[in-house]
C-alpha cells in the first residue's frame, strides 16, 4: 500500500480469528487506520489480498461488502438529517430488509444500550450527548448484524468517564454477540482492556502481534515497551539495581581546578562535598569543605585534598547489597559508577527511601 | 366615485400584467432551479473541471441582463422563449453556485460514514449530501426568485408584457403614477414570493438541521 512515492504499508501479513477483539495500536502515521480501511475497501491495497471468511474481498461488490461490515468512526458521523431510529436502520434499509423487522431491530438495539425506545428513537443526533451519539453510532454499525465490525478510534473524542463506560459496553456486546472486532486506537490502556490480541504497528509494519498478557511480559522492542509504559509489571524487588535507587545529576569538579572555584561551586549548589573527576570524567574521589578549610591555604588545586574512602558501587549492582553497604559502612552516601568509571549518581538514605516508596505505592 | 373607479380600472389593468409577470417568474425560476441543481451536482462530481467552469460562469453572471436579452433578441426575435431563456439562465446562477457550495461543505464525517455504511454514489447524494446541503440550496432559490421578479421587468423591454410595461411607458411619458403602478406590484410580488420560499425552506430542511426548533 502506498500513497504516491511513499509506501504506507509493507508486506502486512496477519490473521484475525473469528470472534476475536483485535486492537491495532502504534504511533500516528503507522498505518493502523489504513489497514482498517482496507478491510471494507475504503482504501484499495496496491497489491496483496484480504480474505474475509475465506473469501477474497476484492471479488465482492464493495457496497455489499461495506453493508455487511460494521463501521464506527471517531467523528461519529450520525446523519443529522435522520432520527436515531433512521440512523440505526440505514444499513438494514440499504439491504432492503422488511420494515417491521427494522422497527424491531431499533427496539432491540436501543434496549441493549439502555436507551428507552420511547424516549430516544425519534430524537435527532443533535439532541444527544456525545456518549449517546457514539452509542447510536455503534448500534448503526451492528444493526444489520455484520460478523465483523471495524472501529476507528471510536472513543478518543469522548470524555474519560463516558469512554470508560462505552468501552465496557462494547466489550460486553462483542462477547454477547460473538462479533469479530477490529479496533484502532492510540490509547494503550484501551488496547489492554479490550483486546484479545494487540497488533502493534510502526512505519507500516507489524512490530508485534500478541495477546495483552504476552505483550506485557515480553514486549518485542523498546518502542513497544515505551508504549506499554506504566502498564508494565513492576520489576520484582530482588531484581532491582543500584540504578533504580540512585540520585542523578550530581555535581562534580575536575581535580585540576583551583580551591577558590571549588568552594564557590559548593556554595552555589549548597553542598559540603564534591565528587572529583579527571580529564576523562573518571571518578577520583571526593573533596570536602572541612579539608579545604584545614589545608586549603597551602595548595593551589584540589588534587592533594582528594580522599577516596567513600565506598563505590556500579550501576548494575544489586540494590539490596548497596543498601547493606550503605548501612554497614556508616558513610552518608555511596558513589555509583558506570562501567567506564564515570559518575552515574549517588545513593543516599533519602534516595533509597523515596525509590522504595515509589515502588511500593507507585 | 372617480377615485374608486380609477382604482378599479387600474386594478383591472394591473392584474393581467401581474399574472404575466408571475408566469414568467415562476417558469424561469423553475427551469433555472432544475438546471442549477443538476449542473451544481455535476460540477461537484468533477472537481477538476469545476475549477475552470466556475470562474467562467461567474464572469457570465456579471454580464448585465439587458445586454444578454438584447443579444438573444437579435437571434431569437420577439418571442416568449427569448425572455424565458434569458431569465432561466440568470435564475440558474445563484442556485448552481449554492448547490455547488452546499454540497462541498457537507462535513467529511458524514460522507465517510455514508461510504462506510455501504451507500453507492446516488444513495450518498440523495440520502445524505442533498438533505444536508438543502438549506444552502434553498437559499440560492430565494435569491433567484427575488431577483427574477425584478429581471422580468426587463422582459417588457422587448414588448412581451409583465409589470415592466407600466414602468417603461411611465418613464417614456414621464408619468409617475404609471411607474408606481408597475413598481409597487413588482415589489409586493418579490416580497410575497420571497416569503413563500422561506416557508418552503422550513418544510424541506430536515428537522434535525433546523436551528432553534422546539423541544418535543
Amino acid at each position: 500500500m502506498s500513497y504516491g512515492s511513499q509506501t504506507i504499508l509493507h508486506d502486512l501479513n496477519f490473521e484475525i480469528k473469528e470472534g476475536q477483539f483485535a486492537v491495532f495500536i502504534g504511533p500516528s502515521g503507522c498505518g493502523k487506520t489504513t489497514t482498517l480501511k482496507m478491510i471494507n475497501r475504503l482504501i484499495q491495497p496496491d497489491s496483496g489480498h484480504i480474505y474475509l471468511d475465506g473469501k477474497d474481498i476484492s471479488s465482492v461488490d464493495r457496497y455489499e461488502l461495506r453493508r455487511h461490515t460494521g463501521y464506527v468512526i471517531q467523528q461519529i458521523g450520525l446523519f443529522p438529517n435522520m432520527t436515531v431510529a433512521q440512523n440505526i436502520c440505514v444499513v438494514p434499509k440499504l439491504l432492503k430488509y422488511p420494515k417491521e423487522k427494522n422497527e424491531q431491530t431499533v427496539r432491540d438495539m436501543l434496549a441493549m444500550v439502555d436507551m428507552p425506545y420511547e424516549k430516544y428513537a425519534h430524537k435527532y443526533p443533535s439532541e444527544l450527548s456525545g456518549g449517546q451519539q457514539q452509542r447510536i453510532g455503534i448500534l448503526r454499525a451492528l444493526a444489520a448484524s455484520p460478523p465483523v465490525v471495524l472501529m476507528d478510534e471510536p472513543f478518543s473524542a469522548l470524555d474519560p468517564m463516558t469512554r470508560r463506560s462505552l468501552q465496557l459496553e462494547v466489550k460486553s456486546l462483542q462477547q454477547r454477540l460473538n462479533k469479530t472486532i477490529v479496533f484502532v486506537t492510540h490509547d494503550m490502556e484501551e488496547a489492554l482492556d479490550l483486546a484479545d490480541v494487540i497488533v502493534f504497528m510502526d512505519k507500516g509494519r507489524i512490530v508485534q502481534m500478541a495477546p495483552p498478557e504476552e505483550m506485557l511480559e515480553h514486549p518485542a522492542t523498546e518502542q513497544v515497551r515505551e508504549f506499554l509504559g506504566k502498564h508494565l509489571p513492576a520489576p520484582s524487588p530482588a531484581d532491582m539495581t543500584a540504578a533504580d535507587f540512585m540520585r542523578t545529576g550530581i555535581i562534580t569538579v575536575n581535580q585540576n581546578r583551583g580551591i577558590y572555584e571549588c568552594v564557590s561551586r559548593m556554595q552555589h549548589h549548597n553542598v559540603d562535598t564534591l565528587l572529583v573527576v579527571d580529564e576523562q570524567k573518571r571518578y577520583q574521589g571526593t573533596v570536602s569543605i572541612a579539608d579545604i578549610r584545614l589545608t586549603g591555604h597551602v595548595v593551589k588545586t584540589i588534587g592533594p585534598l582528594v580522599r577516596c574512602t567513600t565506598p563505590t558501587v556500579t550501576v548494575g549492582d544489586n540494590a539490596k547489597d548497596c543498601f547493606d553497604l550503605l548501612i554497614s559502612s556508616g558513610f552518608p552516601y555511596l558513589v555509583v559508577l558506570n562501567g567506564d568509571q564515570t559518575v552515574a549518581g549517588i545513593i543516599t538514605k533519602t534516595s533509597m527511601a523515596s525509590a522504595m516508596a515509589e515502588h511500593l505505592w507507585g | 366615485m372617480n377615485a374608486l373607479q380609477s382604482l378599479s380600472a387600474a386594478c383591472s389593468a394591473i392584474l393581467p400584467r401581474l399574472l404575466e409577470h408571475l408566469g414568467y417568474t415562476l417558469a424561469s425560476v423553475s427551469i433555472g432551479f432544475l438546471l442549477g441543481l443538476v449542473l451544481g451536482i455535476l460540477l461537484t462530481r468533477t472537481p477538476k473541471l469545476s475549477r475552470y467552469i466556475l470562474p467562467v460562469l461567474s464572469v457570465l453572471n456579471t454580464i448585465p441582463g439587458i445586454v444578454f436579452i438584447g443579444v438573444l433578441f437579435l437571434y431569437l426575435g420577439r418571442r416568449s422563449a427569448t425572455v424565458l431563456i434569458a431569465l432561466s439562465v440568470y435564475a440558474m446562477f445563484p442556485v448552481l453556485k449554492n448547490t455547488f457550495t452546499g454540497l462541498n461543505e457537507v462535513d467529511a464525517q458524514y460522507k465517510e460514514a455514508a461510504r462506510g455504511c455501504g451507500m453507492d454514489h446516488f444513495q450518498r447524494l440523495v440520502l445524505v449530501e442533498l438533505p444536508l446541503a438543502m438549506p444552502t440550496i434553498i437559499g440560492g432559490l430565494r435569491i433567484a426568485t427575488v431577483y427574477t421578479v425584478s429581471w422580468t421587468v426587463v422582459a417588457s423591454m422587448i414588448g412581451l408584457g409583465g409589470l415592466g410595461d407600466f414602468i417603461y411607458k411611465g418613464v417614456s411619458s414621464n408619468n409617475n403614477a404609471l411607474i408606481l403602478q408597475g413598481a409597487i406590484p413588482a415589489a409586493l410580488l418579490a416580497f410575497v414570493l420571497g416569503t413563500l420560499v422561506d416557508i418552503l425552506q422550513r418544510h424541506v430542511v430536515p428537522r434535525g438541521l433546523r436551528k432553534g426548533r422546539d423541544e418535543e
